[in-house]
């Protein structure tokens, strides 16, 4: 229950919000948004494994936002950025994907 | 995706059976590990591995509800920046567009322009040589040296590229394996001998994909690509020459370049085709400036371009 209640403050305040994004981190919102999405996927299946855990879930979701965009930061710096994020968003994609059919196989029992 | 983390972390390399797939492992952990580590050791910490379905102490829930909520954050800002900023490409885009449409249909009209005063410039250049009978003289020289368009009976030849020429590697020697690769390519050396021996066999006027050919025009190449006056061709190559359409052709038959044309169409596929056509247009030459004039005191002078 409160963790609808979160999402939903989380949507809220987005929209009401609706922070003015620094140039500077613009290039680094989709990986932020995959790498969400990834932390938010495998929380799901832990918890239908049985083995969440909250503070895994915040810390793993805020480091993976920071890897990831350090990663492409770095292959900016490098001249090498659109790739290394299409780097990115493919290994978390593969994990989106197996997570997903995970809680698929979990909810579905198929 | 194994569903038992801990094998996965407990498996050693095993000397006896290397694995097939070792030197993907890379690929293969990224495979097999979609979930974090850290789920199944704090689990395993807790002592309740397989059990802790929701956090139920107060903390432990805040805690889950503060990440989904900047997870949803996060995820709604990047929605929001999205649905912001296309409305802004779409405008700059549209300005552009604006741009290069008000730039093309302003050149469009200076070009109309220069069509204009050219012809009137002719008119008045008619009317003041009718009175001397100069007028058809004129008329004569622009056609030859390329300064007026033209147009009357004469040929059309298209010469294309083997059906199957495409690499452009090569090395040195011209025509085995030269800047243009490929010997089913039709090389600058090609057309100019087939132009010259049009000009040879009676040609007035000579054009080449729309270019008309002047006593100074050059036939060149760049890299791959064939240069009439500096401006690129793309192929097939067609050649408009005006004369007596039957004549030319069967005179350009028997000539150098209706011979060497025969021997690339023979031996490397080099595709060609030579009609008589009862009309072709050939524009007349751009870029044409008087460099040389002199007084026509003795009726032998007038103006080169």
């Amino acid at each position: 229950m409160i963790a609808v209640l979160g999402l939903v403050i989380g949507v809220v305040v987005g929209l009401v919000v609706q922070p003015e994004v620094p140039d500077a981190v613009v290039p680094y919102l989709p990986i932020a948004v995959v790498a969400a999405l990834d932390a938010v996927f495998g929380g799901l299946r832990a918890m239908l494994d049985g083995i969440f855990d909250d503070k895994v879930f915040v810390v793993s979701f805020l480091s993976n936002v920071v890897v990831a965009a350090l990663i492409v930061f770095l292959g900016d710096q490098l001249g090498v950025g659109s790739q290394l994020s299409t780097g990115v968003v493919v290994v978390l994609g593969i994990r989106i994907f197996s997570n997903a059919a995970a809680i698929r196989r979990h909810v579905f029992r198929a | 995706m194994s569903r038992m983390p801990e094998k996965r972390t407990t498996r050693e390399p095993d000397a006896r059976y290397a694995r097939p797939d070792a030197s993907m492992s890379l690929l293969t952990s990224v495979m097999d590990n979609t979930l974090d580590d850290g789920y199944a050791e704090a689990a395993r910490r807790r002592g309740e591995y397989g059990t802790s379905r929701m956090p139920s102490a107060g903390r432990g829930r805040l805690v889950l509800a503060a990440g989904l909520a900047l997870a949803a954050v996060v995820i709604t800002v990047a929605g929001v920046q999205s649905h912001k900023a296309a409305p802004t490409l779409a405008k700059e885009r549209q300005e552009l567009v604006d741009r290069i449409n008000t730039a093309g249909s302003s050149a469009d009209r200076l070009q109309r322009d220069i069509e204009r005063l050219r012809s009137r410039v002719a008119t008045a250049q008619q009317q003041a040589l009718r009175s001397t009978g100069e007028d058809v003289r004129l008329q004569e020289l622009g056609v030859l040296s390329g300064t007026l368009a033209a147009s009357g009976p004469g040929v059309k030849l298209v010469v294309d590229d083997a059906a199957d020429a495409g690499g452009t590697e090569g090395g040195t020697d011209p025509r085995e394996a030269g800047g243009f690769g490929n010997s089913g390519r039709v090389r600058d050396h090609d057309l100019q001998l087939v132009v010259n021996s049009l000009w040879e066999s009676g040609a007035e006027a000579v054009s080449v994909n729309g270019q008309r050919l002047t006593a100074l025009s050059a036939i060149r190449a760049a890299g791959d690509a064939i240069l009439v006056d500096n401006r690129p061709l793309v192929p097939p190559y067609t050649v408009l020459a005006i004369g007596d359409g039957k004549q030319l052709a069967a005179g350009f038959r028997d000539s150098v370049g209706g011979r060497y044309l025969k021997l690339l169409q023979d031996n490397y596929g080099i595709r060609a085709n030579i009609s008589a056509q009862g009309n072709v247009d050939v524009p007349a030459a751009t870029g044409v400036t008087l460099r040389y004039a002199s007084p026509d005191g003795a009726g032998t002078g007038g103006a080169t371009p």
